[in-house]
């Protein structure tokens, strides 16, 4: 999900805060096409990732009109009125109550059930969707994405229209961050709204801001030292009461800190502007 | 009918308590050009000290409000002293700003929760005293509400054309550098934006906390109705703030008429979304040319 996002903040220099709803339509998609449709694990994926480009190219038609604040705005506004939908239109997604009971998947005949056959899973799409995104970072397509983020008028005098091209970024990004929706809800096999939060979308972004932005290392090393730090941070034996508050004050402090000294992250380049 | 109008007079009360939201945010959002997530921060240390001092150390009402108050504008004058201006003079950008205020915001809120708990608190004890209107009922509370933010608004309005200093304020976010050309405290004048900013978000703070009450994450939902209120309502017009946060209240009032309250945040944001792309400069403002933007 960070790399994909990557393509938004670090290659296009516009913070996105609602990539978690392409993550959760993603998910909703796949989960009621599969229980409420029949269809398999793969035609729900790829439909799934269909639905949820039509929302990012609903969402940034409008959204990418602006940059710097109010884009920040819009696609936090775009967060909340989906998020407000997933939680309250009950009929189509039960809302609160959550779906449970999503099936595994089965891959051609072949049932996945196991934890280490699930992780071999997602390693093989991480490895398929990396290698789609190495190869579009590395195009004359990131290229473009990377002159209009550091200078977009003189990207667009020498032909980049940048509403084409920061357009076709976020409904890529938000196409990917739905296969990683269908991952997760035929791994928990349950999902609810409260998943797909602002504080998520904040998390990836936050994920971002830390690893770096704008290159490959950056989000892997982000979302590395995300995921690891609540782990370290248990060998510090806080009581299980005060931990979760703790891990949070710490992060935000983090946040702060690297505002001061680096930000651009810990191995990124895009520096926020 | 009769619940329209409830509704309306809710509304009324709401706008008031959404204008004090609005004027805070503004205050910093159109002088120093910069989100201030902190602002929601401040929202929620407000309505904390107050209960500590009235709770936990048995001080009077009139005591620990105004207490709660000025412990409020101290922790928002010390956020800037230590975060944002350290970072304005190094140079940085609105994102970098808007980022360290996140994380400033994160950091206070879990140390809230940290020390005081999850749980919703709220500051009176007991069932308000309610007065009857005809068909339609008013608590005290409300009443009160009604009576702060409009007054607050309308000698905020007096301040800006009366008082040198707030004008110069006002003047702030237009050209700063000629702030320190024309020999005013640039400095203190920032202390005392941030300070009259967490001011109108304590007392925003307090009346909703007497009437619903409160928890260590309303902080987020109060900033982002504030921004909503002046972004929609043009960043340089002072009434276009308050039109904008009474916009809000009635759309929200019509809302919950309509359907049901659950749909409040999606109304807020769709209005947002739908003034940038009709009017990106908000309801009231004018048009202006590249250069003066």
């Amino acid at each position: 999900m960070t790399l994909s996002l990557n393509l938004v903040v670090g290659f296009g220099g516009l913070l996105s805060l609602c990539h978690a709803v392409f993550y959760g339509i993603g998910a909703y998609a796949t989960t009621l096409l599969m229980l409420k449709a029949g269809f398999g694990f793969v035609t729900s994926v790829i439909s799934a990732v269909l639905i949820t480009g039509t929302f990012s190219l609903a969402i940034g038609v409008p959204a990418l009109r602006f940059r710097g604040d109010p884009f920040v705005l819009v696609t936090l506004g775009f967060q909340t009125i989906i998020f407000t939908i997933m939680y309250n239109w009950i009929g189509l997604t039960r809302g609160p109550y959550g779906i449970p009971g999503i099936p595994r998947p089965s891959i051609a005949g072949y049932q996945i059930t196991t934890l280490p056959e699930y992780l071999f899973l997602t390693y093989i799409f991480l490895v398929m969707v990396a290698i789609i995104i190495v190869v579009i970072y590395k195009s004359p397509f990131g290229m473009a994405l990377k002159a209009l983020r550091d200078d977009e008028m003189a990207a667009e005098g020498l032909g980049k229209s940048p509403f084409y091209f920061f357009l076709a970024a976020f409904v890529i990004a938000g196409m990917i961050a739905s296969i990683a929706g269908s991952l997760y809800a035929t791994y928990v096999t349950y999902i609810d709204p409260t998943s797909f939060t602002l504080d998520e979308s904040i998390f990836l972004l936050v994920i971002l801001l830390v690893g770096g932005a704008g290159n490959l290392k950056g989000p892997i090393v982000g979302t590395i030292f995300m995921i690891l730090l609540p782990e370290a941070l248990r060998f510090l034996g806080l009581p299980d009461t005060v931990a979760p508050n703790v891990r949070q004050i710490l992060y935000g402090l983090v946040i702060v800190i690297l505002m001061f000294f680096r930000p651009q992250g810990i191995a990124g380049e895009f520096k926020l502007k | 009918m009769t619940l329209l109008a409830q509704l309306l007079l809710n509304a009324l009360c709401n706008a008031a308590t959404y204008s004090l939201l609005a004027i805070g945010f503004g205050l910093f959002y159109r002088s120093l050009r910069f989100f201030n997530i902190g602002f929601g921060a401040v929202y929620v240390v407000t309505s904390y000290a107050v209960i500590t001092a009235s709770q936990a150390l048995g001080l009077p009402l009139f005591v620990s409000i105004p207490s709660g108050l000025i412990f409020a504008g101290l922790v928002s004058v010390l956020m800037d002293k230590l975060i944002f201006h350290p970072l304005d003079k190094h140079g940085s950008s609105s994102g970098v700003l808007l980022v360290a205020s996140l994380g400033i915001y994160i950091a206070i809120i879990n140390l809230i929760a940290l020390i005081f708990g999850n749980e919703i608190k709220i500051l009176s004890k007991g069932m308000e005293p309610s007065y009857s209107l005809g068909s339609l009922i008013i608590t005290r509370i409300q009443i009160i509400q009604i009576l702060v933010g409009w007054l607050t608004t309308i000698l905020f309005w007096l301040a800006i054309r009366k008082n040198t200093l707030i004008k110069a304020i006002w003047a702030m976010g237009k050209v700063p550098e000629l702030i320190r050309a024309l020999g005013l405290p640039y400095n203190q004048m920032r202390a005392i934006v941030f300070f009259l900013s967490a001011l109108f978000a304590g007392l925003a703070s307090i009346a909703t906390s007497f009437d619903v009450g409160f928890d260590p994450h309303v902080g987020m939902g109060a900033l982002l109705t504030g921004a909503v209120a002046v972004i929609v309502g043009g960043v340089d017009i002072y009434w276009g703030w308050i039109c904008g946060a009474s916009l809000i209240a009635f759309l929200q009032a019509i809302g919950v008429w309509l359907f049901s309250a659950k749909w409040n945040e999606l109304i807020t944001f769709a209005l947002l979304i739908i003034t940038l792309l009709l009017r990106p400069h908000g309801i009231f403002s004018q048009k202006r040319r590249a250069e003066e933007k």
